[in-house]
């Protein structure tokens, strides 16, 4: 169960790269030329697929020589590696990767064996990243295992709850009753749609 | 019996001259534009610059008497390399040292006021510092009479070493030759205060050789897990966190320049010059002192975690207590003046180090929560004293594992007078100097982890209240955030403290390497050789 701890689901993937060229790039190239001009926090295309925690794609060459007494090895490949904490169950995740991603996936994965051929859709796409996973081992998950749009409402909430604090100290409990109350009428604690922290963001808004 | 070549150990490193008698303090920046006479210059300084070496206090301990003034020296890396140091040699200095403090101002937090651009004009020049010595004297016509000593090796060589201009000082001048620093007087006696008011300077680093006396070691050494208020809660921390060429607290030699000649006995300096805005500051505490259960002065050391008489709030946790404290242990003071005889001074002494002892011989263990001495109050955030490994089992070897290596000795003072006007503008705040054997490991993480950052402590981002380099932009609100925590006990709510304006801004300084009397020799003869 190296993959998962509680309800957060590590995933880690290596989807080998065709070895030619495109347009007198190498394919490994082309893929990491792609990855650099991906948007990133709220305008990455990852800030769309629901409950992603964190993700991050790069490419990998080769393994490194770590000198004597280890022997030089070579992967057969290069790697398009695609590791991401997710919540919940990876199909489900998947699927919501290919409804709100599909663009993106079809860009950044195009020169990986096989994909071409085999990925038109949502189940094939599923189908095709499970055969490219490895076990994700000594998985660490870093923050709780509730759904993203619960934790980016408990970090919205802190954060507003701080303020509230600071606003209301030393008033009367009436007073604090009161604006207690428009507290939670302005912050919606219960409504996940209301006001929140965006999917994606990396940094409060200092502005 | 010392381990330590006190003779070959600059006198700043084991000495904190202003406790030692010497209010008056002054700093002189010299560039290099020929090596040959640089060296010569160096040569010339080698014969005043002072050891380590213990002074005879009153006739009765060993040593030659102190002084009348004091002199020590520092190099840039710049510096180094105009004196012909060679490229071995240079190459084999840390990266952060070679730097200087300019380039490193992000680590820092040297933005909006305390960005270089503001910096006295020194620090804006095309030709940059190469040398700073110090002069520290009992008296000002000492320090001027060795200041016009050093000068006068310069007259007739204006080509070779030059002596730089641009501090600024009274009057809104900007254009001095020296920086000027001072004990601040108070009833024309100085004072151990700075310009907010605390007393400054109080726990310093006790390392093994100090020839200080032992019971130093008393909140000044790390912690061993047993009670602070006893010997036993004390050992002295590794030579090496403070002096090149000796054991650290990793159990290793510290890095250090090629070759080992030039690096043993030296170690590396920061000196930062801290303006303080006084008037915020004491506009602050009377505005939130109002709102702060027990008032303006409890406020005051809920920032620092010391009352302003320097008694520590988690020891003496009410005024009432701190003034006692400092009643008693000044009458302790005077009755070794009084004492009738001999026998009598000896107990007075006795009494007076008990005494003493308590400014520095505690811990947070029974304070975890920070209900006396707020988590992010700057001494705690300074010198955690093992607080952040308590309630960890298992998880460190020793009880100081996260702050044995980050200490650092301070060898600050005052500069300017605050008295007559308490306002923002005008010349006043603290040379700030700090020694340690790694300004990375050392000064740097406090400053950056520590001082501008608060996860260690887990207080997500918020800054120390004193230190920290809060919004200072024009039109923004002071963004500054300090939780005044309760007791596990009590039934008041905590207090934050919230809007807190930038107090010190930073008008320049650099990383300097603070070298033996051996090593300051061979750099003057030109003899340095890392092959």
């Amino acid at each position: 169960m190296g993959n998962q701890s509680g309800k957060a689901y590590g995933l880690t993937v290596l989807c080998p790269l065709r070895s030619d060229a495109h347009e007198k790039q190498s394919f490994s190239a082309a893929v990491r030329a792609r990855l650099h001009a991906l948007p990133l926090d709220e305008d990455s295309p990852m800030a769309r697929v629901p409950n992603t925690y964190l993700c991050r794609l790069f490419v990998l060459d080769d393994v490194p020589y770590q000198g004597e007494p280890a022997q030089s090895e070579h992967l057969k490949s290069k790697y398009l590696v695609f590791v991401c904490e997710l919540h919940g169950q990876l199909e489900t995740y998947l699927q919501g990767m290919w409804k709100n991603a599909a663009d993106m996936i079809n860009s950044i994965w195009e020169f990986c064996v096989g994909f071409k051929d085999d990925v038109r859709d949502a189940d094939t796409f599923t189908r095709y990243i499970k055969k490219c996973q490895v076990t994700t081992t000594f998985y660490f998950n870093g923050s709780t295992d509730e759904p993203l749009a619960e934790q980016l409402k408990a970090l919205y909430l802190k954060q507003e709850f701080s303020k509230f604090v600071i606003a209301n100290q030393g008033k009367s409990a009436a007073e604090v009753q009161r604006s207690f109350a428009e507290f939670v009428k302005a912050t919606e604690p219960s409504n996940l749609a209301g006001p929140s922290w965006r999917p994606g963001a990396s940094r409060l808004d200092v502005a | 019996m010392s381990m330590l070549d006190l003779h070959d150990i600059q006198g700043s490193i084991l000495k904190p001259y202003g406790r030692y008698g010497f209010p008056k303090a002054r700093f002189l920046f010299f560039r290099v534009d020929d090596g040959e006479r640089g060296r010569g210059f160096v040569r010339r300084l080698v014969s005043c610059i002072t050891a380590s070496t213990p002074w005879a206090a009153d006739g009765s301990s060993p040593g030659t008497p102190a002084p009348a003034v004091t002199t020590n020296v520092a190099f840039t890396y710049r510096g180094l390399r105009a004196l012909g140091i060679p490229r071995d040699s240079l190459q084999s200095f840390p990266d952060e040292f070679a730097m200087g403090m300019r380039d490193r101002r992000d680590i820092l937090g040297d933005d909006g006021k305390s960005a270089p651009e503001h910096w006295d004009p020194i620090w804006q020049s095309e030709e940059p510092v190469h040398i700073l010595i110090w002069i520290n004297g009992q008296t000002l016509e000492e320090v001027d009479k060795r200041h016009r000593e050093i000068r006068g090796w310069l007259v007739g060589d204006s080509q070779g070493v030059q002596e730089l201009v641009g501090h600024r000082g009274p009057g809104g001048r900007d254009d001095l030759a020296y920086q000027d620093g001072s004990a601040i007087y108070i009833d024309g006696k100085p004072s151990a205060k700075e310009h907010f008011g605390y007393t400054d300077g109080i726990s310093n680093p006790f390392f093994k050789g100090m020839n200080s006396h032992e019971s130093n070691v008393l909140g000044g050494g790390k912690v061993t897990g047993r009670s602070p208020h006893g010997r036993d809660g004390w050992e002295p921390l590794e030579t090496g966190e403070f002096l090149l060429g000796y054991k650290d607290e990793a159990k290793e030699n510290p890095e250090a320049p090629s070759p080992e000649l030039l690096a043993r006995n030296g170690t590396y300096l920061v000196y930062r010059k801290l303006h303080q805005n006084v008037g915020s500051f004491d506009r602050y505490l009377n505005e939130v002192g109002n709102d702060f259960p027990g008032g303006k002065e409890a406020l005051a050391a809920k920032f620092t975690g010391r009352w302003r008489n320097g008694a520590p709030i988690t020891t003496f946790p009410t005024e009432r207590e701190a003034d006692e404290f400092g009643a008693r242990w000044l009458r302790a003071k005077e009755a070794i003046v009084a004492a009738p005889d001999s026998a009598a001074r000896l107990a007075a002494k006795k009494q007076f180090g008990e005494l003493n002892a308590e400014f520095t011989a505690f811990d947070y263990k029974d304070d975890l929560a920070g209900g006396r001495c707020p988590i992010g109050s700057h001494i705690r955030r300074s010198n955690p004293r093992g607080s952040l490994e308590l309630g960890q089992k298992g998880a460190f070897d020793t009880p100081g594992a996260l702050s044995n290596r980050r200490r650092i000795l301070r060898r600050g003072v005052p500069y300017g007078d605050s008295s007559k006007e308490r306002v923002d503008s005008g010349d006043h705040g603290v040379i700030f100097m700090a020694l340690n054997a790694s300004i990375r490991r050392q000064f740097e993480f406090v400053q950056q982890q520590w001082m501008i950052y608060g996860n260690d402590f887990r207080l997500a981002n918020d800054k120390d209240p004193i230190a920290g380099n809060h919004a200072d932009a024009p039109g923004k609100e002071p963004d500054g955030r300090m939780v005044i925590q309760t007791g596990p006990r009590d039934t008041a709510p905590p207090f934050i403290c919230s809007r807190i304006p930038r107090f010190v801004e930073t008008r320049g300084g650099d990383y300097f390497f603070m070298p033996s009397l051996t090593a300051l020799r061979m750099i003057g003869d030109g003899s340095i050789d890392p092959t």
